[in-house]
């Protein structure tokens, strides 16, 4: 009968951030960053290192202090509420296992001190257990276990209280890349069937776009962009989300419009009824482009290598100093330093204002 | 045939030669570190005739072995050496407790938390001290009095001096203030100390030596510790604290059995130090509270000359403890003074 409460899903919590600031000294570390993460949603914060994700899910978590800005979970301000009371589990990228405990004493730890009977504790530390697939290696201790399965131990110590809130800091980033893609899907499945409100941590673009409802992109302690992966990915709010997304990431061009008109060295192409502007940066997406014979597209260009991937065919092109990427089928042939033409529907080019690096978007006059 | 003797067998072996010459020198260092303690085991069997016209080198060969040292000790000044050796054993485990109990927790918080004392407050708690001292010692005012007037003045003014310079010490700051404790020559201070427990009439008593030896082995204590609890990752107990835990549960659960090796190492050092401690002993013990090395070196100083005899006696019943606990320990000891430079 324990098991089956074990198993009814978590009271999922929504989590609102307003307004954080972090100051190290002087050092601004996480600028004025707000949002909302609803009920059950997994959200990843996405961004380069140093960017400020980690602060702001330590803040989140309660092991760092606010230094200004509230947080709210559920709806109870918890912006000054020691870690403990905040009803969250987090998972560390170094998994934070204790390595004088066993794999059992490691899982059961929160219910230890929680002070859970120990008929009840064991029935759900094994219940945890079997929930991540590590029924048999309960007497073991970390250090005799893969970076899998300590992996596998960080998460059931975190689910097993079933607390509100997840928070998993770079979690995959110590596994081998193999084992870091059925990890990522094992965790979006169990995500999904516990309902946890998740905020998820990482580096990796391409973890960011499988696992996330929605994404955070940061970047020097700013929020950079909030949104579904397909929507961060299709429109990007400025440059850096748009080099930051993809890969291989977006294609620039530096150019300036005039009369409507997009134009840099070789390019001329219609830009989408935007106004007059002095250096203006052009980006299309690797696979928004094909490659044609010299003269047919919108750019003309040298082919510099091209490379097989197995799925696919990245081709590069150099044009003076800047390198153009587009992805083609993996049978395509093209012989490097010949002289082709990238060509692309200029409705899916997206304009950047290049000082600011801001997304230009077409106004209707 | 000569080059075979200079090149190892097989990868990851020695050569010949190398070996040969390795297990003359480990030889030689073992005779040499080895022989000081035989010498002194069968210098305890000798009669003083056997040691005066030595040197004797083998029992039973050169010189009839004889109890007569061992009697001297044990059965006619049986009361003496007994109270030294208890003094001993009470004086160096009291004071290794209590240095490891405060010297530990101290390094503990400082390893986890920010202290920023604010510079010109120590300072003027410094004067203030002074102060008082020479008020209340050169000038004889009330004690009472003058502590009350200290503190009010302290706290009224600690504020007002404290906003006006900011300058703030650091964690690394205290931590080299604690370890210069240990850098002053115990010389230098015997004195003053001998003459603060002569006022509190603390002279010859078991608590004098206590304190002393636990102040004295504070900041080695603090020095070890703190690079111990460096080396255990924060993560483990953010991840406690989440899961739960109060401070002293996580130091408990989780800490406390991480740093086992250290906290051994660390004890073992600190109680040997106190077991051999000579100069603080010889001040402020006289006879009641006298330790072994006090008693070893009285045997220096009859009118019947050096009594090697029943010195060696003294020093092997001396060394007796320490070297069981260090055959048993060593692992540890290894392990935990190589924590700094070894993480795993």
């Amino acid at each position: 009968m324990v098991i089956e409460t074990n198993n009814t899903r978590a009271v999922a919590k929504g989590i609102s951030v307003h307004e954080f600031n972090k100051f190290y000294g002087a050092f601004h570390a996480l600028k004025n960053m707000s949002l909302e993460v609803s009920p059950g949603e997994f959200l990843v914060l996405l961004g380069p290192s140093g960017c400020g994700k980690s602060t702001a899910l330590r803040m989140i978590a309660g092991l760092e202090s606010i230094t200004s800005g509230t947080l709210m979970i559920g709806d109870q301000d918890v912006t000054d509420v020691l870690p403990k009371y905040r009803d969250i589990a987090m998972v560390f990228q170094s998994y934070a296992l204790y390595p004088h405990k066993t794999v059992a004493e490691n899982i059961g730890f929160p219910l230890k001190v929680a002070k859970t009977p120990k008929a009840e504790m064991e029935i759900a530390v094994k219940a945890a257990a079997e929930q991540v697939e590590l029924g048999s290696l309960l007497d073991r201790l970390p250090g005799q276990l893969s970076g899998g399965q300590r992996q596998r131990v960080a998460l059931a110590r975190a689910i097993i209280r079933r607390p509100s809130v997840f928070l998993m800091d770079e979690p995959l980033s110590n596994l081998d890349a193999k084992l870091r893609g059925n990890m990522r899907a094992e965790l979006k499945h169990m995500q999904a069937s516990l309902g946890i409100t998740t905020i998820y941590v990482t580096h990796d673009q391409i973890e960011a776009m499988t696992l996330a409802h929605r994404v955070a992109i940061m970047k020097d302690g700013e929020l950079q962009q909030l949104g579904t992966p397909k929507e961060v990915y299709a429109n990007p709010a400025n440059l850096f989300v748009a080099g930051f997304m993809g890969s291989p990431p977006m294609n620039f061009v530096e150019g300036s419009i005039t009369n409507g008109l997009f134009t840099a060295e070789g390019i001329s192409l219609p830009a989408q009824q935007l106004p007059e502007m002095q250096n203006v940066t052009l980006g299309f997406r690797p696979e928004d482009c094909t490659v044609v014979e010299k003269g047919q597209g919108q750019i003309d260009a040298q082919v510099f290598t091209l490379e097989m991937t197995g799925d696919q065919s990245l081709v590069t092109f150099r044009s003076g100093d800047k390198s153009m990427v587009v992805k083609m089928p993996k049978d395509f042939e093209i012989s490097p330093d010949s002289y082709a033409a990238i060509q692309f529907d200029s409705a899916q080019a997206c304009f950047f204002d290049t000082s600011s690096g801001q997304r230009l978007y077409a106004q209707n006059v | 045939m000569i080059r075979s003797l200079f090149e190892p067998r097989k990868i990851g072996e020695m050569a010949p030669a190398t070996k040969l010459l390795l297990y003359f020198i480990l030889f030689a260092w073992s005779l040499f570190v080895i022989f000081p303690i035989y010498w002194l085991l069968i210098t305890s069997f000798k009669t003083p005739a056997a040691v005066n016209e030595g040197p004797f080198f083998l029992p039973w060969v050169d010189f009839k072995p004889s109890l007569h040292a061992w009697k001297d000790l044990f059965v006619y000044d049986l009361s003496d050496t007994m109270r030294a050796y208890f003094n001993s054993i009470v004086i160096a485990l009291t004071a290794t407790a209590l240095s490891v109990f405060v010297g530990s927790l101290a390094a503990y918080s400082l390893s986890r938390i920010e202290f920023a004392p604010n510079l010109i407050t120590i300072l003027y708690f410094v004067v203030l001290l002074i102060g008082a001292s020479v008020a209340i010692g050169v000038y004889k005012t009330d004690l009472w009095l003058t502590l009350a007037v200290v503190v009010a003045l302290f706290f009224l003014l600690a504020r007002a001096v404290g906003r006006l310079y900011t300058a703030r010490l650091k964690n690394g700051d205290i931590l080299f203030w604690i370890i210069s404790q240990r850098i002053l020559a115990p010389i230098v201070v015997v004195v003053p100390i001998y003459m603060m427990f002569q006022s509190v009439k603390l002279l010859d008593t078991h608590i004098a030596l206590i304190i002393t030896y636990a102040v004295v082995n504070l900041p080695i204590v603090v020095w070890l510790m703190f690079d111990f609890f460096n080396s255990i990752p924060r993560d483990l107990e953010e991840s406690a604290q989440l899961d739960g835990a109060t401070m002293i549960m996580t130091f408990r659960e989780i800490v406390l059995p991480l740093s086992r090796t250290g906290l051994s190492a660390t004890t073992l050092l600190v109680m040997i130090f106190s077991w051999n401690e000579y100069l603080f002993a010889l001040f402020i013990s006289t006879s009641k509270a006298q330790t072994l090395p006090i008693l070893v070196a009285a045997m220096n100083a009859g009118e019947r000359g050096i009594l090697w005899w029943t010195m060696s006696v003294a020093i092997i019943i001396m060394i007796i403890p320490v070297v069981v606990m260090a055959v048993f320990l060593q692992k540890y000891i290894s392990k935990g003074l190589l924590v700094g430079a070894v993480k795993g």
